[in-house]
């Protein structure tokens, strides 16, 4: 039975580390060096626990020898698991890994295509949660022109960014834009034909110019006008179109936040 | 008249158009399988702009709310206008790209130069790399089909009505013996270039996103049966990537129509879906799911659900063995399912929780299935059928339920006083015969 030997001794500890990918292999890296599986693993940021901690220190060199093991050890098609997880919103989605990777550690890369076991499943879904929520965004996000360049704003539940960075670099080459992640704080900027993530606490969208408000006329007017007043179906509408993404949506977000009107 | 108001008479008098896909454009910065960029009241996929290049129209077709005889505002856009609207929108990532179809101004030929104009302006001087959608008019010369498909990702010419009867009653100025002409013009053309762009990467392409068509349903009396076979027979001849059906919504008095105030059959239209859905994706034919005797949807189950019950003698599957062609036959087990079940059992036998954690679900699927550890599933008739019951007819509601045409071996919705109690009554009806 291969069963018969524990794949790591269950500890009451918990690891925190800096809340980094790298941060996060350190973590695998002391997990398989100690044999132990902590009882959680936390960004340093997590609520103080009454359980014993450790503090797992980032280290470039150990992080690299854990990143090199597991397409080698396992396959390529984990490593692509562990790092679209970890961009997930999936809760205690570094426990929910360092189990992943203890047991493909042992079973090698035959654990992919265990997709109903019970390590594996929550994280194929997981990963299709994540990779819905950018296949939606896709569509969903709404660009305003200011002064030549696009500027959009999204509020996803997954670190969907690097995902999503590809598709709007092939659609507009040419074009300058910015899309900021507001629940992560990050941006994807392209310029020069040059895509990049950077971290950036807050943005400040400049004001739209007048041409700019008669093209989100026009639009709203067609999402008006497009519509079958006798096939209306809110349900429909909202199954497809999940209401978390109306505030930024310009055709919609005025029926999700009525008070804006009265603001202005 | 200002550019607003153009939009939207030209919106207004678009919409009744059922198709608005992106799918399979093979371009950078495009996503295959289609993209959404906003869902409408009606819960409609808006990825398209879908307009009218102009709403004027010297037919007079019945059914349709740009005949000639209809008093409504009309417009035009300018091929310049149209272009530059398209492109803005498609930077702001509103769309995926244009659907343009046409009113019928002066004859088919001068409405598609007019379309090829606003194409050719969209493609070559504004350099737009995004979809497009056109709608070829019947009657117009091969030639400008031709140039209208080097243009479009997609082609696609209305078949309008599913019987030549009807078309010659309803739509007087359309020959179904031209739709279907141009029709297999665009076959050839699409076979053509895919030769040519074989020997050649770069070959200018012809529609390579495919050819599609659309039927009314609900205006004219044909059967379910008629109207699938039909779409099952222009899938093959012409190789149509896509039928999309669009319920009639009555816009104008006419003996031969529905009445004013009846509703649209939408129901019966996502029947209709469900069995094209059925026939692409899943093996099915025409004739497994309906047939001569029994020509009309079951309106209280899915087709697939339909064909289970009437053929008890294929179940159970077993999901540990059974080849993929049998797991798309269950009721409940989708492409993906079957996909993941097919992968999965690769690495050790599935039980059923080994299948719920793989995203099957088994609602329906319990009662058809045998996994590993679970070869005693119930075979309680009347909960099965009860499990089979389209919840949908609920959210659609009774009203519905009447627009289908009589099933003999049904109850009839009249008859009864709530959805429930017809329901209750058909559970027991169908029960008894499986």
């Amino acid at each position: 039975m291969p069963d018969s030997k524990p794949l790591a001794r269950p500890t009451n500890t918990i690891y925190l580390y800096d809340g980094s990918f790298e941060g996060f292999l350190c973590c695998v890296f002391v997990s398989v060096r100690e044999k132990e599986l902590p009882l959680n693993i936390l960004p340093e940021t997590a609520a103080p626990t009454l359980f014993e901690t450790r503090f797992i220190l980032s280290d470039a060199e150990k992080a690299e020898g854990v990143r090199a093991s597991i397409p080698k050890k396992i396959s390529p098609r984990a490593w692509e698991l562990v790092t679209t997880v970890f961009c997930s919103c999936l809760a205690d989605k570094e426990l929910h890994l360092i189990k992943f990777l203890l047991k493909g550690y042992r079973e090698g890369g035959k654990i992919c295509n265990m997709l109903g076991d019970e390590v594996v499943a929550p994280l194929l879904a997981a990963e299709r949660r994540l990779l819905g929520e950018a296949h939606l965004l896709k569509g969903f996000v709404r660009f305003a022109d200011a002064g030549g360049a696009l500027v959009a704003a999204i509020t996803p539940k997954n670190y969907v960014l690097p995902f999503i960075a590809r598709h709007f670099t092939l659609r507009f080459p040419r074009e300058q834009f910015m899309i900021f992640d507001k629940t992560h704080k990050a941006a994807l900027i392209h310029q020069n034909g040059e895509a990049e993530i950077i971290s950036v606490d807050d943005v400040a969208f400049p004001e739209i110019s007048e041409e700019e408000a008669r093209y989100q006329e026009l639009w709203k007017r067609f999402y008006n006008t497009i519509a079958i007043k006798g096939r209306e179906n809110p349900r429909c509408r909202m199954t497809h179109m999940p209401k978390r993404y109306w505030q930024n949506m310009l055709e919609v977000s005025d029926l999700v936040n009525p008070d804006k009107e009265y603001e202005r | 008249m200002d550019l607003m108001e153009k939009l939207t008479i030209l919106t207004d008098s678009a919409k009744y158009d059922a198709a608005c896909t992106s799918s399979g454009a093979d371009r950078p910065g495009t996503v295959m399988a289609g993209c959404c960029h906003s869902f409408a009241a009606d819960g409609r996929c808006i990825s398209l702009l879908k307009v009218l290049l102009t709403n004027y129209c010297v037919y007079d077709c019945k059914y349709c709310v740009n005949r000639v005889s209809n008093d409504c505002a009309r417009a035009a856009f300018k091929p310049e206008e149209l272009a530059e609207l398209t492109v803005e929108f498609y930077r702001r990532n509103y769309i995926e790209g244009l659907f343009l179809s046409s009113g019928v101004l002066r004859s088919p030929d001068y409405t598609m130069e007019q379309m090829i104009r606003a194409l050719e302006l969209l493609r070559h001087r504004h350099h737009f790399g995004g979809y497009i959608h056109a709608k070829a008019i019947p009657g117009a010369s091969p030639e400008l089909v031709r140039k209208l498909g080097f243009l479009a990702d997609r082609l696609s010419i209305n078949v309008e009505l599913p019987s030549e009867r009807s078309l010659t009653a309803l739509a007087p100025d359309k020959k179904r013996t031209d739709i279907f002409s141009a029709m297999s013009e665009i076959k050839s053309g699409i076979g053509e270039n895919c030769r040519d762009l074989a020997i050649y990467k770069k070959a200018p392409r012809f529609a390579t996103a495919g050819q599609a068509t659309q039927l009314i349903i609900g205006a004219t009396p044909e059967t379910d049966y008629q109207i699938i076979t039909l779409a099952s027979a222009m899938y093959k001849k012409f190789g149509l990537k896509r039928v999309f059906y669009s319920a009639y919504i009555p816009v104008a008095e006419h003996s031969l129509l529905p009445a004013l105030n009846q509703k649209p059959p939408l129901l019966r239209e996502h029947r209709l879906y469900q069995a094209d859905w059925l026939m692409r994706q899943y093996g099915f034919k025409a004739e497994d799911i309906l047939s001569p005797e029994a020509p009309n949807f079951n309106p209280y189950l899915d087709p697939k659900c339909n064909w289970a019950v009437n053929n008890m003698q294929e179940f159970p599957v077993d999901v540990n063995t059974a080849p993929l062609e049998k797991l798309l036959r269950v009721p409940g087990i989708g492409p993906t399912s079957a996909r993941r079940i097919v992968a999965a059992r690769r690495s050790g036998r599935l039980g059923i929780a080994e299948l719920r954690r793989i995203g099957v679900v088994l609602k329906r699927a319990q009662y058809f299935i045998i996994a590993s550890g679970n070869d005693s599933a119930t075979r309680d008739r009347e909960m099965i059928v009860r499990a089979l019951i389209d919840p949908k007819i609920y959210s659609f509601g009774a009203e519905q339920l009447s627009l289908f045409q009589e099933t003999p071996a049904l109850p009839n919705v009249s008859e009864f006083n709530s959805l429930d109690e017809a329901v209750e009554e058909t559970v027991l009806c169908l029960t008894q015969s499986l």
